[in-house]
């Protein structure tokens, strides 16, 4: 495999001392200093303090994104009024508001929330819309055919029908909230695994750098097959739907 | 063999084809088969029995588990040049970028190399050719079935074929429609003599367009029986379905087809 | 005409929820409700701007900026592409590849930003490079979904013609990917821009990024605010034209 091939290749350059640089630790000495950060607890602390942080500002921009997205695409007036303001957001850089936030937030655990509620905003919101938008015509039909309050037909009809979509949403924004965390993390405040990374690198000490590379590829990897293993579990009625339907 | 072998003569000598896998499949063994230089010759047989397959071995599109394929008395290998293919599913063979014009600009030009205004003109000609003029600058998703496939008809032409492959190229296109298209390849048939093989389940359609055809049994396929149709050409959109000998080479097929799909004729050759 | 409106009269409502949006920060900031040193009035905000752009500030790292994305843009997109349709059309490419770019698909770049900076520095190579290999999966990801989508009927009647398999890969494979290449492209756009921006803010050595980082250093609250509108408006226009582009290129396709 081409993945053992390149690891044997890099722990050779160093052992062999093909390459003689403090910026290229050998891959052993990335996976002790990963063992050392996570047994002796640093690594452990600040990806922890991270995805707490990471947690809540997910969770704020996901039902925000579901709440008002379900809004948009249920009412017209609604939709005319915020689609342009969403439209004219969505585009911007998340980073470059950054600065401007460290002014109203400070460079704490407010400033970080919020921009990660902002980045998990759009994509939530857009797959939101789209889901409630696409469900078929005859459930709402059905509902009307039986004289079901419109609340109830909400909850019971048409955010079950619009999951699929709103899962993708939240998938999507999940490996983006995890970046803006780590960005936002750099550019301010001294806390979680950003800063981490940062401080190793000014402090020159590459192995334990790439090892926070590592384990945030990693935390990356697991959160995506999490979310995928509680949405089989979630909605695996409609992945068999649809495989049934692309017969 | 007497003399040069016409470049058009088509000889399959013990073909054979296997799939591999968990559950081995024989599609076919040792089936040997002479197509005449400009002979059109149809190839008929239940669902699923292989015909398709037999088809793209010819072509050379998939390989042959054993046996040959001799074009003009040469070994065929790889995709012949002047072999031509009519898929059944015609649109996915048209280029949906493209108009109609360079579909056809596609299958010739980076062989024959010919300047822009050179190759349109050539194009629109075979276009003209199957009646599509009027539509050699719409794209393939504006057009009909039918004229989708008169596309790919006109395209096949204008890479010179010596010999064409049709593999049940009018199934999918209703009636009327795969009346006029028999009657348009039965005319440039007429006029190019290219050597044809058309693999079809409809006899009608068979027995209106050949000279002669070979009925295949379910697999492992083999011939069960090769029939001279012997009518009278050019053939007639209404008259040729009411001769008398093309309804009893009909009732003979169908027999054949449907109530003896394994049987095979010994003494076919 | 946005699709979500169907007259100009539509657009009504949006436009004047944001009028009284931006009017009540106007007022909340110049009556002292909100503390005006860090929410500045929009009307301040838009004459710092104006000042920005007609004095031709913006000029420069605007420029750093769009020829830093757009060189790292255009080698991620390029090698992403070639990448993705020999992946995607050659079992054996992608079985060999696909761990690979699998492993390397999650790590998030920002994170590279400070390996890069080790090894590369804090100017354009550094930078280029990031912007690579952030667009460079997206793309990826897409072509080879948009290769293996490719229908073999297509390429079987190229064979018929006599087509050789590269040219079969140049004329036929690429042009029937391109729909999944655009929006591969389109996602990597943003994120390029997104990356870029970072390892500005980071580097402190120029473009918007760098400016914008400058400008919240040193406390000038209001032309944060302006560089800030500035970048949005970058994001918006790119995003914009790439829609307009990838419609003209998608025209054929029904997806």
């Amino acid at each position: 495999m081409l993945v053992v091939a390149l690891l044997l290749v890099w722990e050779g350059s160093v052992r062999f001392g093909i390459v003689q640089s403090p910026n290229w630790p050998a891959f052993s000495a990335v996976l002790a200093a990963l063992y050392r950060g996570l047994a002796g607890g640093e690594l452990l602390g600040v990806i922890a303090s991270s995805m707490w942080r990471m947690l809540r500002g997910y969770l704020l921009g996901s039902a925000a994104g579901i709440t008002i997205g379900v809004a948009i695409a249920l009412w017209r007036p609604v939709r005319l009024t915020l689609t342009p303001a969403i439209e004219l957001l969505r585009p911007v850089p998340v980073t470059a508001i950054v600065p401007p936030l460290i002014f109203v937030f400070g460079i704490d655990d407010k400033l970080k929330i919020a921009c990660i509620a902002f980045a998990t905003f759009f994509p939530v919101a857009t797959n939101t819309i789209a889901g409630v938008g696409a469900v078929d015509e005859v459930y709402l039909k059905v509902a009307r055919t039986f004289g079901i309050p419109h609340a109830q037909t909400i909850r019971q009809v048409i955010v079950p029908a619009a999951l699929p979509y709103i899962f993708a949403g939240l998938r999507t924004s999940l490996a983006f909230a995890l970046v803006v965390t780590v960005i936002s993390e750099m550019l301010a405040g001294s806390q979680g695994i950003g800063h981490y990374l940062l401080t190793m690198q000014y402090a020159l000490r590459a192995p334990e750098m790439y090892a926070s590379i590592v384990l945030l590829t990693f935390v990356a990897y697991a959160l995506n097959r999490l979310f995928l293993a509680w949405e089989q579990h979630a909605i695996g009625w409609a992945r068999s739907r649809e495989a049934y339907d692309a017969r | 063999m007497n003399g040069a072998t016409d470049e058009r003569t088509l000889k399959l000598e013990g073909l054979a084809k296997r799939f591999d896998g968990k559950q081995p499949v024989v599609v076919f063994e040792d089936l040997s088969l002479e197509v005449r230089a400009g002979e059109f010759f149809s190839i008929v047989g239940p669902s699923g029995c292989g015909k398709s397959t037999l088809l793209q071995v010819v072509a050379g599109l998939i390989p042959a588990s054993g046996g040959r394929v001799l074009l003009g008395g040469r070994d065929v290998t790889g995709e012949p040049a002047h072999m031509v293919y009519l898929f059944q599913q015609y649109a996915k063979s048209l280029l949906p970028w493209m108009t109609a014009e360079d579909n056809v600009i596609f299958a010739f030009n980076h062989r024959l190399g010919l300047g822009p205004r050179a190759a349109r003109a050539r194009a629109r000609e075979h276009l003209a050719m199957v009646g599509l003029e009027e539509s050699a600058a719409a794209y393939p998703w504006q057009l009909s079935g039918g004229m989708q496939q008169r596309v790919a008809i006109a395209r096949a032409l204008s890479a010179d074929p010596k010999v064409l492959l049709m593999d049940e190229p009018f199934s999918s296109v209703d009636a009327l429609t795969r009346m006029e298209l028999h009657a348009l390849i039965s005319e440039l048939w007429e006029r190019k003599r290219f050597t044809t093989i058309l693999v079809t389940h409809d006899v009608d359609e068979a027995i209106f367009l050949a000279d002669r055809i070979a009925l295949l049994t379910r697999r492992p396929a083999r011939i069960a029986e090769l029939i001279e149709t012997g009518l009278a050409r050019p053939r007639r959109a209404v008259e040729t379905h009411e001769d008398p000998r093309f309804l009893a080479l009909r009732h003979a097929l169908l027999e054949g087809l449907l109530h003896r799909p394994d049987e095979a004729n010994a003494d076919v050759r | 005409m946005p699709t979500f409106a169907r007259r100009a009269g539509d657009l009504v409502p949006g436009i004047a929820f944001l009028l009284a949006i931006l009017g009540l920060i106007e007022v909340a900031a110049r009556t002292g409700l909100v503390n005006a040193a860090v929410v500045p009035p929009p009307t301040a905000v838009a004459v710092q701007l104006a000042q920005i752009v007609a004095g031709g500030t913006f000029a420069v790292p605007l420029l750093q900026t769009l020829a830093t994305l757009f060189a790292g843009y255009a080698i991620g997109c390029a090698i992403g592409i070639v990448l993705g349709i020999l992946m995607g059309s050659v079992r054996a490419i992608y079985d060999l590849f696909e761990p690979l770019t699998e492993l390397l698909r999650p790590i998030p770049k920002p994170a590279l930003v400070p390996a890069l900076i080790l090894f590369l520095g804090l100017g354009s190579a550094m930078k280029i490079t990031l912007v690579a290999l952030a667009a460079f999966f997206p793309v990826l990801v897409s072509t080879v979904q948009g290769a293996r989508g490719v229908d073999v009927t297509m390429i079987d009647m190229a064979r018929t013609f006599g087509y050789r398999p590269i040219e079969i890969l140049r004329q036929i494979v690429l042009p029937a990917s391109a729909p999944y290449i655009a929006a591969g492209m389109r996602v990597s756009l943003g994120v390029a821009l997104v990356v870029l921006v970072v390892a500005e803010m980071l580097a402190e050595t120029g473009g918007l990024g760098g400016t914008l980082i400058a400008m919240q250093h040193q406390f000038m609250v209001r032309q944060t605010y302006g560089w800030l509108v500035i970048v949005a408006a970058v994001g918006f226009t790119l995003n914009a034209l790439f829609v307009r582009a990838e419609r003209r290129i998608t025209f054929w396709s029904s997806r």
